[in-house]
């Protein structure tokens, strides 16, 4: 279960949008603008990739690297699941990959190995080139033995790296198709069968019911903030109308139900406390034929992160959106006021006009002459210090004090 | 614009052109040396004029609130639904975060309300006062307006991711 970044983050950023519709051959020239182009991205981008891009990153290292390279990586993606991946200079024929996975269960989570339909399933990625190796390492559930050199040279290399990536979506994928062909009769209780509780996250069980006819599951939603609980809401709306329209009718129908389904009668009442409501999806038999079972159960395991990956990209689009409408916003507010400070200025330019035309009084020439005398005399200095002259010039030579009788005395 | 619409903005357009005379700095009647909004502190009631409450309806209003040196007006702003409801709020909440760029805007909105302004004496001789009475209007305008398209653009992504999501059952 990979996600490919988080796309209100990348979807701004030139390059990966351009690399994005580049990959998926769109020309950039022909595609739609903007906000239609985000979206488009989004639902490009949601449909979850299944290989591991850090695994599959440093997989296609080795096989292309020119001389045997050391390498020894631990990853850990989503906080559970844990890829070992060795290979030594001493041995490069060979290298291991193993990989520790919360297994989906029946609401207990188990770390014993993997079952033989799992074991299969991971063999049928290559048995060309890929073998289990007996015992898994310690610690892991499954430990593979990647031989590069067994890849055939007409075969599209890329592809059979990125299915070996993809080997904790296979697991994952695998235990659920198991639990599906598993269920029988012994699980009906006066008529009705017996929801299983599927926990991949332990924050995020969800049930499966088989009935005579068809197979239901139901989704138990939870949020943990209130603005996501609206979102996710209206994205059920959505999907109920666009899944109940003519043009969708060989969709599974969903409905969205904020009390749980009358199936779940008698599950414990933790399991069914939630504040998103319940969402179902009834699965016919033609949902689940030949390769559509593969995508039923992707798209049915992927549904959390999908709900949730919209709630976040819907968050960050309003999030933008109000930015931007800031801007604009205070534009407005500081238009008024630039165009106020140029009625300003114009007013403070008449001021000054007015100033150097008023003439001045007689007595401000006056004061303006004895202000220049007394500035001569303060800027003469006297080397030799003669006795008694500073008597003299305090005398004689300083301008008397006139105190205004309209002006403001200050207080000592 | 709908006719109810402008009929309400017009009503609040020509209260505060009547509301918005302001005397330039009277100082404070109770403290020395301060020079504060008497709207906010309401310390003398003879500084203070009635407040005037224009609806629309039970869900949108505007309170105008005036003083000598000060006015303050709150706005409640529309919410049908739920979605209109968080996005108001959160547009609202993201607005007073910032409130430092408007200057006239308030960090708090008066209880009651989702949006309040304090404009003071010094605002209206910084800025022109009707400007600033055509920014309080069109504000209200875009603020509906941009709630309007919020909701929309949040529904149409949401119906293309459901129609996303639905096609991988095909």
């Amino acid at each position: 279960m990979n996600l490919i970044g988080d796309l209100d983050d990348a979807c701004w950023v030139g390059d990966i949008r351009s690399k994005a519709l580049h990959n998926w051959g769109v020309g950039v020239e022909h595609t739609v603008q903007g906000e239609e182009l985000d979206i488009f991205l989004f639902s490009r981008m949601a449909s979850f990739e299944r290989a591991s891009p850090a695994l599959k990153e440093i997989l296609l290292r080795i096989y292309s690297a020119e001389k045997p390279i050391e390498v020894d990586h631990h990853l850990y993606e989503f906080g559970s699941v844990e890829y070992h991946i060795k290979s030594s200079a001493s041995d490069p024929q060979f290298t291991y990959l193993s990989i520790s996975t919360p297994l989906l269960t029946q609401g207990v989570l188990l770390s014993y190995g993997l079952s033989p339909y799992t074991t299969q399933m991971v063999r049928e990625i290559s048995a060309d080139f890929l073998e289990i190796v007996e015992p898994a390492k310690e610690g892991y559930q499954l430990t593979l033995r990647l031989d590069f050199s067994k890849i055939p040279r007409d075969v599209d290399s890329l592809k059979v790296i990125t299915e070996v990536s993809s080997v904790q979506a296979v697991i994952l994928s695998s235990q659920l198709k198991e639990m599906l062909r598993n269920v029988n009769s012994r699980d009906t209780s006066q008529g009705m069968y017996k929801p299983i509780k599927l926990v991949y996250h332990p924050r995020e069980p969800f049930y499966v019911i088989r009935q005579s006819q068809k197979i239901i599951a139901v989704f138990p939603m939870r949020f943990k903030e209130y603005s996501d609980v609206i979102i996710a809401t209206s994205f059920f709306q959505e999907l109920m109308d666009v899944g109940s329209s003519e043009k969708w009718a060989k969709v599974p129908p969903c409905s969205w139900s904020p009390i749980p389904p009358p199936e779940l009668r008698g599950e414990p009442f933790e399991d069914l406390s939630t504040n998103g409501g319940f969402v179902s999806f009834d699965i016919s038999s033609r949902h689940i034929e030949g390769k559509r079972l593969d995508k039923t159960v992707w798209s049915l395991l992927n549904f959390y992160a999908y709900v949730k990956h919209h709630v976040k990209c819907t968050r960050g689009f309003i999030q933008r959106r109000m930015r931007k409408r800031l801007e604009s916003l205070v534009e407005v507010l500081q238009n008024s006021s630039l165009e106020e400070d140029g009625r300003i200025k114009k007013v403070t330019g008449w001021r000054y006009m007015k100033k150097l035309v008023t003439l001045p009084s007689k007595s401000k020439i006056l004061k303006r002459r004895c202000g220049d005398f007394t500035g001569k005399i303060k800027r003469i200095r006297f080397r030799i210090k003669i006795h008694g002259f500073g008597r003299f010039r305090r005398k004689w030579l300083t301008m008397p004090k006139f105190s205004s009788s309209i002006g403001y005395t200050k207080l000592e | 614009m709908a006719n109810t619409l402008r009929l309400y903005l017009t009503c609040i357009r020509n209260t505060l052109e009547a509301a918005m005379c302001l005397q330039q700095n009277f100082p404070c009647q109770e403290v020395e040396r301060h020079n504060k909004p008497e709207v906010e502190l309401k310390t003398s009631p003879e500084l203070l004029l009635n407040p005037v409450l224009i609806c629309r309806n039970e869900a949108e209003k505007c309170l105008i609130e005036t003083s000598i040196n000060s006015l303050r007006i709150s706005l409640k702003v529309k919410q049908a639904d739920e979605l209109e409801n968080i996005l108001t709020k959160k547009f609202l909440r993201f607005l007073s975060m910032r409130a430092e760029a408007f200057q006239v805007l308030r960090r708090k909105p008066v209880q009651g309300y989702d949006i309040s302004f304090l404009i003071t004496n010094y605002h209206c001789e910084e800025m022109q006062k009707q400007k600033l009475i055509d920014f309080i209007v069109q504000f209200m305008e875009d603020i509906d307006k941009e709630i309007s398209e919020l909701k929309m653009s949040v529904n149409t992504r949401g119906r293309l991711v459901a129609t996303e999501f639905l096609k991988q059952f095909i």
